[in-house]
């Protein structure tokens, strides 16, 4: 029985490169009387979308289908726009660059991968775009890059052109490693507590000025041999500039309002504050500095620095004009972000529409990619979901997922090739080469081998 | 074929190095595959002075030559092991890839073994590291590869993130000196990590790009203050950058460790960002991605040690993932890819530790579309043309290193045999092995106890070994349950082979020997769905059996009798 089970799950999880391998940018589509949840201007009946080279060309009634388009019938049917995922750690080969308190020179991008199975499964949950984070083991972690999940295409085509740079900053527990204890000869690495943490954050900055400065000057000829070009400092003087947001994960209010004085101080603004389960209290701070919050939905007191959440987080925040987004930090929370949005609805009354933007439209604007996605409106990208359901429904699946007006999932499809996979394994396992050996051998995997990015669980001292 | 194996390994032994410098060698009736020119279907080659002096059906064979006849043999260039650790002594093991963990741990033992370095970088990440400086002279150390056709090879270190220089070198010489063909040949690179930073393939890739940054200002600087010093503060005589300016110049090779077709596109996105001279070495995924790799004029040098399932069965552990079962059926079909999409590739040992699987699996990658004449190439002229010594190396012609590896039977077949190899003109000879008879597997293997003729060597350097041959009734005491059954022996000097059967099924046994006082066997049974692997050593004192059963889950009492 387990076994069969495995196999469905497995099946129903990967794939065949195939069929996603013929999606091309920038589709042609028409999806027919749909009930189109907008996330920017109400929800219509009756409506049909038509996207254009993977834009979206006309949003109406009885649109007539172009010669090129592919038509999808929706009547019945929900349509949001594609979800996203404001903190993620998914087809990452190494979360944390954890070795120094400063590791601004890591670029998350040098290590995506393309062909995560994660990205299928939260494609299968509705996520089209996703902020790919450094992990949270030290104050200023890596650079992080936005990308669509475009499932089937080589690397180079998943990070969103123009989106704004991006960089992870923590504060602490993780960052002052509380909950990890040192292996066998290693030292512990500084900062080991909260004051520490806020001295590594203001030095990185002094040096990023001075670093700066010593540019400048060489620029006016004052001296002689050019500066070292420091791929550590870079990223911090575009801080300094405006050109990089900065995404700070947090639990604790103390401390993120501590990050926004430092970071004014400075002269620059924090895009978001992660996770900020408790960030109610400094609610009115966050919104005059026009910082966003993505956080999650719940976890309420799921370690002590979150013992002050409370479920009416997300409510405060939005009620003191806070830009909200939820986010998953999983892999697994990941595809169903649309109950996390429904939980902002129960939780204090936030409306629906406003509900389904802390998924879509607001995180869009966090991550500077809103002109692009994050809404179904004329002009911007086809990355629209055809749900069974309200998406808010306990019920709800998601039928289509498509970016740029191709598709990436079709759970019909899905279904229906589970056959052909299971067919394709069983021939692959009866080759020599995937036969377990006759005797001996490595034990098994038990279970198989998955990368687990749930919560800062992930952030442990190792280099996932 | 265990017992093959051992055979092989003995005869290997046996070689000897007959020709000394100055005289001349023919080779005659020879088969000879040039690569370079059309295949002589019988002919001589004649080697002087460590040179290939002439070739041809009516090559005159000089008064003073030694002659081998080889007669139903067939020369090839000597093969090329394009990337493998050959000569270096394995002071330090691999760490895991990049991002595992556990790799911290390993790095930090394989810098605790590493020579004492004043670099200003780490272990692991020191690009001055030369291999040529662990390298030692002398023949036998190379027995085994140049036994099974090998006559030159890259041989570089696998420790770190900068592997270090690598050096092309002969198998055969007095001295280092002497091997070497080409040295530094090019800086070889590993995605993985080092103790302390980078501890993630994160910074992997970010210190290689600061470090080439470094490298490249230090060369301006160092240039700037070489043409007019004063006034200019000094710059720093910094070793290990220095030893990366080779490479931003193009003057030297860097050859990327990159299996995965994610490895090779970063390797790749690497060399394009630094315009680097770009290698990639293993490639096991390069069919993947071949027209990235031909429009950015890349070579592979392809490893033929095929992945294969080493994991147990285990009905408690998940099936596998679909992607691990395509890789494993995908790579033997790289070579062919490569080879269409018209990308330049040279086949490596991949660290293979049984190098006759180099020409099986090279007869798989035939099998899998790869023209034999492709294969020949990729582990001759292709691969000396891939190393930029194709002047010297890699085909059969006049006035190019004497490296000949002369084959009988076909060389992608099993029964493939080595009798000479030269290597700078110098012979090698392996004497062929006597084959072991077949032992009797299963029924109908029942052949007597009596000496077989064609055993006579490994046999007769044994004592006289206890006849155990027969049935015997037995009685396995594993706690809480006493298995019984049946144990079938047939016996052939030392070697037995035979049957065991229980209620757990019936199991062949392996590597049966019989000794003066009893036999000793390997068996895999069958439990609980489980492969379970037991070594069984036995007394036989007159038709009383006495033993133990040792398995992973323990040793169990083994008594049994012998049927009349």
């Amino acid at each position: 029985m387990k076994r069969i089970l495995n196999l469905t799950v497995t099946a129903s999880l990967v794939i065949a490169f195939g069929v996603i391998a013929k999606a091309q940018s920038g589709g042609n589509v028409l999806i027919k009387n749909a009930t189109v949840m907008t996330a920017a201007k109400g929800t219509l009946e009756n409506t049909d979308i038509l996207v254009t080279n993977g834009k979206i060309a006309k949003i109406g009634k009885n649109i007539a289908a172009p010669a090129n388009a592919k038509v999808i019938d929706a009547t019945g049917k929900y349509v949001s726009p594609g979800i996203i995922d404001a903190h993620s750690h998914s087809m990452l080969d190494a979360i944390n660059e954890g070795s120094l308190a400063v590791t601004s020179m890591v670029r998350t991008r040098d290590v995506i991968d393309p062909k995560d199975v994660a990205i299928y499964r939260a494609l299968a949950g509705g996520v089209t775009s996703a902020l790919l984070l450094h992990g949270s083991a030290n104050p200023i972690g890596g650079q992080s890059t936005t990308v669509k999940f475009k499932w089937g295409r080589p690397a180079d085509e998943f990070p969103i052109e123009g989106a704004p740079p991006g960089i992870k900053f923590a504060l602490g527990e993780n960052v002052k490693r509380s909950n990890f204890t040192p292996q066998a000869g290693q030292t512990p690495r500084y900062p080991r507590t909260r004051m520490g943490t806020m001295e590594v954050l203001r030095d990185a900055f002094r040096r990023a000025k001075d670093y700066k400065q010593s540019l400048d000057d060489f620029k006016a000829g004052k001296t002689k041999v050019p500066p070292r070009r420091d791929l550590e400092l870079e990223p911090l003087v575009e801080v300094l500039e405006g050109k990089r947001l900065v995404h700070c994960h947090g639990y604790r209010s103390d401390e993120h309002l501590n990050l926004m004085l430092l970071a004014d101080e400075f002269g620059f603004r924090i895009a978001t504050l992660q996770h900020a389960l408790e960030a109610y209290k400094i609610a009115p701070e966050v919104a005059k500095r026009g910082t966003g919050a993505s956080i999650f939905a719940d976890s309420w007191s799921y370690k002590l620095e979150a013992y002050d959440s409370i479920p009416y987080n997300g409510y405060i925040l939005w009620k003191n004009g806070v830009l909200v987004s939820i986010n998953s930090d999983s892999d697994e929370r990941m595809r169903r972000l649309n109950l996390d949005a429904a939980k902002m609805e129960k939780y204090g009354g936030v409306p629906e529409e406003e509900a389904l933007k802390m998924i879509t439209l607001n995180p869009a604007k966090q991550l500077g990619i809103d002109k692009r996605t994050g809404s179904i409106e004329q002009g911007k990208d086809g990355d629209i979901l055809i749900w069974n359901v309200h998406p808010f429904s306990p019920y709800s699946h998601v039928e289509m997922t498509l970016i740029e007006g191709d598709v990436y999932f079709d759970r019909a499809k899905d279904i229906a090739n589970r056959e052909v996979l299971a067919k394709e394994r069983e021939a692959l396992e009866k080759l020599d080469m995937n036969k377990a050996p006759g005797n001996g051998g490595t034990p098994p995997r038990i279970p198989a081998e998955r990368r687990i990015a749930d919560r800062d669980e992930a952030d442990r001292g190792d280099n996932r | 074929m265990k017992l093959k194996l051992f055979l092989y390994a003995f005869a290997a032994m046996s070689l000897f190095g007959a020709l000394a410098n100055g005289q001349s060698l023919a080779i005659t009736n020879a088969r000879i595959v040039t690569v370079s020119g059309s295949v002589i279907e019988k002919g001589t080659v004649v080697v002087r002075d460590g040179l290939i002096l002439t070739i041809g059906a009516d090559a005159k064979t000089p008064a003073d030559a030694q002659v081998i006849d080889a007669t139903g043999l067939t020369v090839y260039p000597g093969f090329i092991d394009a990337l493998s650790s050959a000569g270096l002594q394995a002071r330090t093991t691999t760490p895991a890839p990049g991002g595992q963990g556990g790799g911290q741990q390993a790095a930090q033992q394989a810098a605790a073994q590493a020579a004492p370095s004043n670099s200003n970088y780490g272990f692991g990440i020191r690009p001055e590291v030369s291999a040529v400086d662990d390298l030692r002279g002398g023949d036998t150390q190379f027995d085994a590869i140049r036994n099974a056709g090998f006559t030159s090879a890259v041989t570089v270190g696998r420790t770190g993130i900068f592997n270090g220089r690598s050096a092309i070198i002969n198998l055969a010489g007095d001295s280092v000196s002497a091997m070497l063909i080409k040295e530094p040949y090019a800086e070889h690179i590993s995605f993985t990590t080092v103790a302390g930073y980078p501890g993630s393939l994160l910074g992997t890739f970010s210190a290689l790009r600061q470090m080439l940054l470094d490298a490249r200002r230090l060369e301006d600087w160092q240039k700037a203050y070489a043409a007019n010093p004063k006034g200019m503060k000094r710059p720093d005589d910094d070793k290990s950058l220095e030893a990366l300016i080779p490479l931003l110049n193009r003057e030297m090779p860097v050859v990327f460790n990159a299996n995965t077709e994610n490895e090779i596109v970063r390797a790749l996105d690497l060399a394009k960002e630094f315009n680097l001279k770009a290698i990639i070495a293993g490639g096991q995924e390069a069919g993947k991605v071949a027209e990235r790799l031909k429009s950015q004029n890349v070579p592979v040098l392809l490893s033929l040690n095929f992945p294969k399932r080493t994991a147990a069965a285990n009905p408690e552990a998940d099936p596998e993932n679909l992607s691990t079962l395509r890789f494993r059926a995908e790579v033997p079909k790289t070579a062919a890819r490569l080879s269409q999409a018209g990308v330049k590739f040279a086949f490596q040992s991949g660290g293979l530790t049984a190098m006759n699987d180099f020409f099986v699996n090279a007869g798989k990658s035939v099998e899998n579309g790869l023209t034999k004449d492709a294969a020949i190439r990729a582990m001759t002229l292709s691969s000396a043309e891939i190393l930029d010594v194709s002047d010297r190396l890699g085909s059969i012609e006049t006035g190019k290193i004497a490296n000949l590896t002369i084959v009988k039977n076909d060389v992608f077949a099993t029964d493939r045999f080595v009798p000479y190899t030269v290597v700078d003109g110098k012979l090698f000879e392996q004497k062929e092995p006597v084959r072991a008879p077949v032992g009797g597997r299963g029924p109908g293997g029942q052949r007597g106890g009596g000496a077989n003729p064609g055993a006579a060597a490994p046999a007769a350097a044994m004592p006289a070994v206890a006849n155990v041959a027969g049935t015997y009734n037995i009685t396995i005491d594993v706690p809480g349950q006493v298995v019984s059954g049946t144990l079938v022996l047939t016996q052939q000097g030392d070697v037995i082979n035979g049957t065991m059967t229980t209620q757990l099924g019936v199991t062949q046994i392996r590597n049966g020997r019989a000794f003066p006082d009893g036999f000793a066997f390997a068996a895999a049974v069958e439990f609980g769905g489980a492969t379970i692997d037991i070594a069984v050593k036995a007394t036989v004192t007159g038709n009383i059996l006495n033993g133990t059963i040792d398995s992973p889950q323990g040793a169990v009492p083994i008594t049994g009798t012998k049927l009349p």
